[in-house]
């Protein structure tokens, strides 16, 4: 298992791109389909690396989400923490899936974040969302594939 | 204990200890949470933070800049010709409604020096962009690309060129971020054009439609009615379109009806804004917002005689119209009319 280090550069780089690509301004209502592409990257990383995405990470990772999209301080945290955890916790199950059970696990995590959300939105007493809040888990499922592939490459192109 | 744990177990990964660990970070992550909503020392903190991750923005918008700076190279020179000539007709018709605005407001100064009222203040308007950044869609807030350099400070109103879009709450050193009065946590002080009455304008969570709960059963309130400003609570300045009412929902029994308004100002999709000043901001904090209904009875000539000028409706009635900023509306006639 040695040989699964990455260079936290790697890591450091692609979770770099999520945030630019989460804070990117979409044209029309795109923006209501955004996948939530730090988490993406993140269960990407948990997926093929042994340790190196710790808890703590993904809770800095998660404020420093909160501090750039002006949300509750804490709800980016909270979510990546809760993801981070997971998927450290079925890792070992994660990685032998077949591709399509995978995506669904994924599909399932990114709902779960979703209901998360949901929780501290009524907590908060804010009105309830509309359908749409329901669409990014989706639309991060089916980019799921495109992010695996990416991020193979770029993790294939730096070890060489 | 827990952080015992997970001192020794940062190599075995222990089941337990991961649990501990998402325990302690969840209960940090909530109680933050909570310290947010209530206002409580982390605003600050956030407010600081801000100035760290400001290049982040930068970095964002570079390439959206870039492009259409690209973009707006290679526009061909007939659509230039094109929006050209429509920008000029658009500048003369808005010429023509000036010249009439200058009528008027030389009409209304006529009519104040007759009742020894005092001129109201000017604003100054300053224009910003949008940055080219999405937030948290639940958030309701925006970036414009004006910051403490140029003389934002926390609080100012902001319009686009349709209504009120929301006010200042964070300022940075090249960025500020705005609160929409969408935001549910908003509220403007307003009152309807047609007939004076004043009320409170909530924003509901949605871009599109803005609340108002506290319109008395009873009151006159008319669908595509024109709501503005009304310039209590000192924030706003009077007399800027707000929304136009869209539905009001009487029912039985209550004593308020619900009414229902568009917000008129472009929330989600405007790119241009104006951020509007007095040219003292920094004096009416210190100035008590209750002041403003005992005005004028208090008003000698001299001091307190705090009128609010530019503002439709004013002279139905006057006491309780009398919005904005009085210590400018004090300094100006200190300025002129030293008695």
């Amino acid at each position: 298992m040695n040989s699964r280090r990455i260079r936290p550069g790697v890591i450091i780089l692609t979770l770099a791109i999520a945030i630019v690509l989460t804070l990117v301004p979409l044209p029309l209502n795109l923006d209501l389909l955004r996948p939530y592409w730090v988490a993406l990257v993140l269960i990407y990383w948990c997926l093929e690396s042994q340790d190196q995405i710790s808890l703590g990470m993904a809770f800095s990772l998660g404020l420093l989400l909160d501090l750039l999209t002006g949300s509750l301080l804490g709800l980016h945290a909270l979510s990546l923490v809760i993801l981070v955890y997971l998927m450290t916790r079925f890792r070992a199950r994660l990685r032998f899936f077949p591709n399509w059970q995978l995506a669904l696990s994924i599909f399932a995590l990114l709902l779960n974040d979703r209901i998360i959300l949901l929780w501290i939105i009524s907590l908060r007493g804010d009105p309830v969302p509309s359908l749409s809040f329901w669409l990014p888990p989706i639309a991060g499922t089916l980019l799921w594939p495109v992010v695996f592939l990416l991020l193979d490459r770029a993790r294939g192109a730096m070890r060489r | 204990m827990v952080t015992g744990s997970s001192g020794t177990d940062t190599k075995i990964f222990g089941p337990a200890a991961q649990t501990a660990r998402l325990m302690l970070y969840g209960l940090l992550a909530v109680v933050l949470m909570a310290m947010d909503q209530r206002g409580h020392f982390v605003p600050r903190i956030r407010s600081l933070a801000l100035y760290l991750v400001e290049p982040v923005y930068h970095v964002v918008e570079w390439p959206v800049r870039a492009a259409r700076n690209i973009f707006g190279q290679f526009q061909s020179h007939r659509s230039m010709r094109n929006e050209n000539e429509t920008l000029k007709q658009q500048l003369l018709r808005q010429k023509g409604v000036l010249q009439r605005f200058e009528a008027l407001s030389e009409e209304n100064r006529r009519l104040r020096s007759l009742i020894e009222g005092a001129e109201g203040q000017t604003f100054e308007f300053q224009y910003a962009e949008l940055v080219r950044v999405d937030l948290d869609p639940f958030s309701h807030k925006v970036v414009v690309n004006r910051g403490a350099l140029d003389e934002v400070t926390a609080g100012q109103a902001v319009i686009d060129g349709a209504g009120v879009m929301g006010q200042v709450e964070d300022v940075r050193p090249h960025f500020s971020t705005i609160r929409l009065i969408s935001d549910p946590n908003h509220a403007l002080p307003v009152q309807i054009n047609r007939t004076g009455l004043r009320t409170v304008a909530f924003g509901s969570g949605e871009t599109g439609v803005l609340k108002m709960p506290s319109v008395p059963r009873q009151a006159d309130v008319r669908e595509g009615d024109l709501i503005v400003t009304s310039g209590l609570g000192d924030r706003f300045p009077g007399g800027y379109p707000v929304a136009k009412v869209s539905g009001i929902y009487r029912e039985e029994g209550q004593t308020f009806v619900l009414v229902e308004a568009v917000p008129l100002a472009a929330l989600d999709r405007g790119r241009e804004v104006l951020l509007i000043s007095t040219p003292d901001v920094a004096q009416e904090e210190g100035q008590d917002p209750e002041l403003q209904d005992g005005l004028e009875d208090k008003s000698a000539p001299g001091e307190g005689a705090n009128q609010e000028v530019d503002k439709p409706g004013a002279e139905e009635d006057g006491v309780e119209q009398n919005g904005a900023e009085p210590s400018e509306a004090a300094k100006v006639v200190g300025g002129e009319d030293p008695g």
